[in-house]
Formats: C-alpha cells, structure tokens, sequence
C-alpha cells in the first residue's frame, strides 16, 4: 500500500505504548489522507483513544515516531498539536454551561480591542460567522448550557475551527446524538472535507462508518488489524475484522410468548412528559423509540420513581402501587438500567464486588453483617452470567472498558432477579461483540418471564429485538407499532411529526392501552 | 453467555488495589519518622507516661474526627462540630452540677441534643437541599452563639465520678483510650460490614446512582449526620471529665482540627474513598506532633504552621497516586 506521500497528511510509525507493564498498543502504524474522512474502529480496550491522546500529547508513546504534514517528531506535545493544527473533539464535550456560545468559542483567546478591552462585538461577528461556515444557525449569545448536546458539540467543533485547523479527531462523537441530529454531523463533515479538514473518526456505529467515511483502519488488542478503503469492505468483513471472528449479525429470535401483564402504567404525567399509558406483559420486549427530548429518558424515570408523578397510576401484578422513589421500584421488582453508565449507573470509584452488590445488600445480611461468602457467591454468579472480564471483583470500576461497565450495570440489577427491566440505551458506546452479548442476555431474561422496557436510538436494534414498539413524540407516545409491521421509515414518521404515515393510519392507536 | 469476548485489561487496573493503601503507607510512616526523631532527640518522649498521653489527648480530636469521617465519606461536610462540643460541655456541666446522681440525665440529654442536632443538619439538606457546608456553618455559629450566651466563663461542675474517669486506668491503659479503640473498631466494622456502611461509600461515590441504586439516600444521610452530632456530644462529656467544670471555650476550632485528621488521613473531601484507619493516622499525627513540640521544647505556634505544611503536602502526594 504505497501512496504518493504528499497526500499523506499523518503517519504514525511503529508506536508502542504499555502502562504500567501492559501494553496497550504494540508496533501501531496509522496513516491517514489529506482531506479525507478515515474512521478508527475497534472493540472498546483496542487502543483507539491511546492512539489519539498519543497524537493529542495527552500520553507519550514508548517508542515510534510521528510524521505530520512532513515533519518528524519523536513526541508531540499538547501545545505543538494544537498549534499545528490538530484538534480533538471527546465525547465529554469541554464546554462552560454558564458562558454564551461566542464566549465558549473563543475561550482563552478572546479577541481584544486596542485598549486590551474584551472586543465583544468582533468575536460575537466571528463566533457567527464560523458557525455559517459549519451551515448552523445558532445565536451565539445563548448560553452554552441551554443548548442540546448536538448544539453543544457542533459549539465544540465550531471551536476547533477557529484555530487554524488542518486534522479533527472525533471520538464517538454520535454516541450523545439522535437519529436527525447525526445528519447534521454528518453535513458539518462533509463541509470539513470539502475544506480539506482530514477528519479522523472514531466510532462503534458501522452503519455510520460506512456513510461517511472513505477508509477504515480496525484496531485490536493493540495492534492493527489493518487498513481498509470501505468500498472495498463490506459490513460483515469489517465485523470480522472488529472481533477477530465472523459473527452473525442477527438479532436473537423472539420466542414470542407473551405471559401475563407485568405492569400496567396509565395517563402518567410529570413536568416532562404527558399522558402516557401503557402495558408490558412478562417474556416480551417493548422497545421505546423516539427523538432524543422526547420523553423517552423521563418515561423511564416516572415509570422507576425517580421523578414524581403529578398524575397517573401503576399497576405491578395486578396490584395498584404507589412507586415514590427508586427505593419502592426497586422492592417492586423493577430495574433501570440508566442511559449514562458513567454518572447515573455505577460508582465509578468503588470495586466492581461493591457495585454488584449494592441493591441486594440485605440479602447478604446476617443478623447485621454483610456475610462474605455470600456476597461473593453473588459476585461470581454475576461474573459467570455475563462473562465479565475483569482481574479481580477489586478493581475499581471506572478501570473497565465501556462495554464490560454495562454489564456490571446489568450484573447490578440482575442480582435483585427483577421481574421488570427498563433499560434505556443498553448498547450505548460499547464495542460490537459485548453488545450481541447483551441481546442475547436480554432473550434469556424474557423467557424467564421478565419484562423488558428498552429505550433506544439506534432503529435496527429497535426493530431487531422489539415485540411492540411504542414511539414517543413530545413527551407522549405518539404510536404504537407490532413487530411485523414497524419499519424504520414508519418509526421515523412518527417520531418526527407525532403522527403515523398514511397507509398506517389504520393501525396507529395513540394509546398503547387497549 | 454463548459469545464471550476478550477486552484487554486496562493497564491502570493493577493500581485499583495498590493506590488505596498509598495514604496509610504515608501517615503511619511519618508517625513511625517522627516517633524514631522523637526517641533519639529526647529521652521524655519513648516513656509509657507521655506515650499514654498522646493518646489520651488524642481521643478528644479521634471521637469527633470518627463522626467527621462518616460525613465526609457519604458526601457531606460537618463544620459544626467544635460548636456541638462546647454546648455538650457547658450543658452536661450544669445538668450535673457536681452531683453524682445526675450523671445519668446530664449524658442522656446531652447526647440526645446530638441527636436533635444530627437530624436537623440532615432534615435541612435533604428536604430544604441546602447544601451542607451552608448548613452546618449556620449551625456552627447557631450553637457557638448559644453557648456564649448560656456563659462566657466556666459554669457548672462535673460530677466526682466524672471526673475520675479522666484517669481511670483498665490494666495499664487509660479508659478513655479504651473507650475511644471501641468506638473506633466499632464504626470500622459498621463501616465495612453492614449494609449502612456500604450506602455511606454509595452516598459519596454518587449520589445520583446511589438513589437509583434505590439505596434510601436521606436515611443515610440521616444516620451519618446524627451519629456525628452524638459523636461530637460525646466528645463534650470526654472533655468535661478532663476539664471538671463547663469551660465555653473547649471546642473552639475542633471542626476543622478533625477536617485536617480526615484529609490527612486519605479520605476524599468529595466523599465514598476513605477510611477510619486514615483518621486515626491523622488524629495520632496530629497528636505527636503537638507532643514533640512540647517534649522538644520548641515555639508551640510551630504546631499549626506544621499541621497545614502536612495537610498540603499530604494531599498534594495523593493525587499523585497511580498517575502515569
């Protein structure tokens, strides 16, 4: 693969980088084409971000060099990156909630006037001008916390611009974003491009690598598996390549054997969402699609206590219940596996024994002690359920990789043996194979006769393991669809407008209670 | 499950274990340090008389300090403990009034006022949400002020039994200290070994995954903040036994006396990472160097110039644990 070098805009040779005696990257070489958009793709723990905060100068590399625009470097540091055009944009968006977009902009670089006085209007003029570029309309006096997160990272990416940029790292930058919202990335992109921006992209969504990016370089274990023009691949090679094995990328069959009704939820109404009824019945998946801002999330946290109902009533087998807090959810039998693992799921900072065990503490109390033996048998019952990886239940958990945290969320919950799961993005920002793990765990659960809520952005995943679908557009469920006859443009329809397509006029109810 | 992946275990893994034991390594080191500069510069310090004394006057900062722990471990802060000493030792000391049968009311009243004040500390944080540094400062000058203006001189008397217990021994060791090691293995082990312990690290892990955890989260709270209102009650009736009569100026500055004992000893002022092995480092540090300075004969305002050089330093050496 030898291409005319002055296309090459960045050539990583040979980098090898190990912490602590493990190596996180071995021999790595990656190189990338000016003006072009090259997808970096690989299970979580492959070594990607290493591989960026190398060339950010956030680490570095034990040995190897870097070659960019020509010139060879040993080490780059953090200022010689930024100052030669590299930027990097990470899921955790670096933004100030309390400043306006102009200001987040311009962060440290405020243009001055004369008199070394704040220049208020030119960099208000130029915030705006830069977010033309990126065809966004956006005013930039706002305050940055106001805004959704795709308008945050498009203010993020609008930052990198206003430096001379030559190279954008993205990493997994769809994970935060919605269906309509990735569409907007996707033209910033393009527009990128078109300016000769080579983009590098991280992300675990293949469907999205396949429309926007021209090459593909696949990471595993550290090394690379190779580099790819994506033309010339298709999904299941790059899945192959991903997992080292071929995988059928099926969605595990329903069985199909809806049991009795679990819980019934009617006219539920908070600040956050309106009138929403609906029923799950044991051994079936009900997946909840819909716009992020929907109601989606907060259907979840009404349905588990989290946040108080002004009206409405549950039903949990057949008896009328009153669920004020998780606390009460949790003795009814229910479970809620957060969207953000991160901050709303796990004690990033405890070992992974003590997040397993948190819900079920009082069943591995004696008399007023936690009893070992048992809490480990819990632990190790987990481990092999799910297939864990992990050195020891010590670890800290925030020393996981994503997809091996989600199932310590899920290992947290099954432990309790709910008979309710309400899972809102299960498969969020974790790597191809944890998550056929996790549909797999999910069939199993429902044919022991557990209920399964399953929020979820991504339309095959919803097609793929859902029952029923319902579909929620402002704050109510705009739609309900069967199995057989959901298909993404119907789900989009609805979710888009909060009202069915024509020919499914028919079947759409508004109200998933019969 | 049928598909079982291998991810490369994170590098930073084999420090999850190690980093947590990084602070005790330093506290206990400096204790042995100073404890071997101290043996080979004064020959009044290696004796058991001044040894049992260190501890003795450590128990006072210790008690309080272990309720300090609980509260910063679950997240919070308790900046009105100093405050809670001196009311408990001006109100136990005119309770009693030198007389022996009232010792039974003046401990039962003074540690319910501890209880009184605990659950008001909690019920404002967590249903009014104040934040709890606000919380307990306005308390901090609530009680101090209510303690002023019960006496600005010492008021009231210990009755003889209480102040005996000040030098009793059990074997060849005060009972105070006694008192204060079971206390102490006592709060370990609810900390390590119950559920509530386990919710305190929850708490100050993250609340918000602690409360869809469904971990009853103000119950917590207000466990953590009574049981260090009582603690600090108690720590007033310790002080009374030592000092016999309802001095108002017991207590001044104790609140952040045990802040420093905590944060010396590695426990997170964001709360969920600690320990009561880490205070009692600290609270034995602390303690030592006080003495040292006494045995050594050396200015004693050096004590609070050493004790902030040691808290910076100290947590300044923590962060720097398993960082590449």
């Amino acid at each position: 693969m030898t291409e005319p070098t002055e296309d090459i805009i960045l050539e990583m040779r040979n980098i090898s980088k190990s912490f602590a005696g493990v190596h996180a990257l071995r021999d790595v070489s990656f190189r990338c084409r000016r003006g072009t958009v090259h997808a970096l793709v690989g299970e979580n723990g492959a070594g990607k971000s290493t591989l960026m905060k190398i060339l950010a100068g956030a680490y570095v590399a034990d040995s190897g060099e870097i070659v960019y625009k020509g010139r060879h470097y040993d080490r780059l540091t953090t200022r010689e990156a930024l100052d030669s055009g590299i930027a990097i944009i990470y899921q955790e968006l670096n933004l100030l909630p309390y400043m306006t977009v102009a200001e987040n902009i311009f962060l440290g670089r405020e243009p001055r006037t004369s008199l070394g006085l704040l220049d208020s209007k030119r960099m208000n003029a130029e915030a705006a001008s830069l977010l033309n570029r990126l065809g966004v309309n956006l005013n930039v006096r706002r305050l940055v916390g106001e805004l959704t997160v795709a308008r945050q990272q498009m203010v993020e990416i609008a930052r990198a611009l206003s430096q001379q940029v030559d190279m954008i790292v993205m990493d997994e930058p769809s994970a935060i974003l919605a269906g309509h919202e990735l569409e907007i990335l996707f033209s910033i992109i393009e527009s990128l491009v078109a300016q000769n921006v080579t983009v590098v992209y991280i992300s675990h969504r293949l469907d999205e690598v396949f429309q926007i990016a021209d090459e593909v370089t696949v990471l595993k274990d550290g090394r690379v598996v190779g580099t790819k023009p994506l033309e010339a691949l298709t999904r299941s090679q790059l899945i192959q390549m991903m997992v080292g094995r071929p995988l059928d990328e099926v969605f595990p069959k329903s069985r199909g054997h809806r049991g009795e009704t679990a819980l019934v939820a009617q006219h539920l109404t908070t600040d956050a969402i309106n009138d929403v009824s609906l029923r799950l019945h044991s051994g079936e998946i009900v997946g909840v699609a819909g716009m992020v801002g929907s109601g989606r999330t907060e259907l979840a946290r009404a349905l588990f206590g989290a946040d108080s109902l002004r009206s409405g009533s549950l039903t949990i087998r057949g008896e009328r219940r009153r669920v004020s807090s998780p606390n009460a959810a949790v003795r009814l039998g229910m479970a809620l596996v957060p969207e953000d693992r991160k901050t709303q799921g796990l004690f990033m900072e405890l070992p992974i024994r003590d997040n397993i065990t948190v819900t079920i503490l009082d069943r591995i109390t004696r008399g007023a002690m936690l009893q070992r033996r048992l809490e480990a048998e819990a632990v190790q019952k987990a481990r092999g359920e799910l297939a864990i990886v992990m050195a020891s239940d010590r670890q800290e958990v925030q020393d996981l990789s994503g997809g091996n945290q989600q199932k310590v969320v899920l290992a947290k919950w099954l432990a309790t043996a709910p008979t309710v799961v309400i899972l809102d993005e299960p498969t969020r920002g974790i790597d191809v194979g944890a998550k056929f793990e996790i549909y797999q765990l999910m069939r199993a659960l429902t044919d022991r006769g557990v209920a399964i809520l399953m929020i979820s952005s991504e339309l095959p995943e919803i097609l793929g393991m859902s029952d029923r679908i319902l579909v929620m557009h402002d704050g109510a469920i705009a739609g309900e669809l069967s199995r057989e006859e959901a298909t993404e443009e119907k789900i989009i329809h609805l979710a888009t407008t909060g009202r069915g397509l024509a020919e499914a006029s028919e079947t759409q109810t508004g109200q998933a209670i019969d | 499950m049928t598909t079982t992946l291998t991810a490369a275990i994170p590098p930073e893994a084999r420090w999850s274990a190690l980093r947590r034991h990084i602070p005790y390594l330093i506290v206990y080191g400096l204790i042995l340090a100073l404890g071997i500069y101290g043996t080979l510069n004064s020959d009044r310090f290696l004796t058991d008389r001044n040894l049992l004394n260190i501890f003795r006057q450590s128990v006072f900062i210790g008690t309080a300090a272990i309720g300090q722990t609980l509260v910063i471990l679950s997240g919070g802060i308790d900046l009105s403990v100093g405050s809670m000493v001196k009311v408990s030792v001006l109100v136990s000391a005119l309770l009693m009034n030198g007389q022996p049968e009232n010792i039974g009311v003046a401990v039962v009243a003074t540690l319910g006022l501890g209880v009184v004040v605990g659950a008001a500390h909690a019920f404002l944080i967590t249903r009014l949400k104040v934040a709890p540094f606000i919380v307990t400062l306005g308390t901090y000058s609530i009680l101090r002020g209510i303690a002023y203006t019960i006496s600005t001189t010492p008021i009231g008397r210990a009755a003889p039994p209480v102040v005996q217990f000040y030098d009793l021994k059990v074997g060849p060791v005060y009972a105070l200290i006694v008192a204060f090691f079971v206390l102490l293995v006592v709060l370990m082990f609810v900390l390590r070994r119950t559920r509530f312990g386990r919710y305190i690290y929850a708490v100050g892990g993250n609340e918000q995954v602690a409360r869809l955890s469904g971990i009853p989260v103000n119950r917590v709270k207000y466990g953590v903040y009574i049981l260090c209102s009582v603690l600090a009650a108690l720590t007033g009736l310790f002080a009374l036994s030592r000092s016999g009569v309802g001095d108002p100026n017991i207590g001044d500055g104790l609140e952040l006396e045990t802040i420093s004992a905590v944060v010396i000893g590695g426990t997170s002022l964001f709360g969920g990472r600690g320990g009561l092995i880490g205070t009692l480092g600290g609270v034995l540090l602390l303690g030592l160097i006080g003495n040292l300075l006494v045995v050594l004969n050396v200015n004693q305002w050096l004590r609070d110039l050493i004790e902030g050089a040691i808290i910076v330093i100290a947590v300044a050496l923590y962060k720097q644990k398993g960082r590449q």
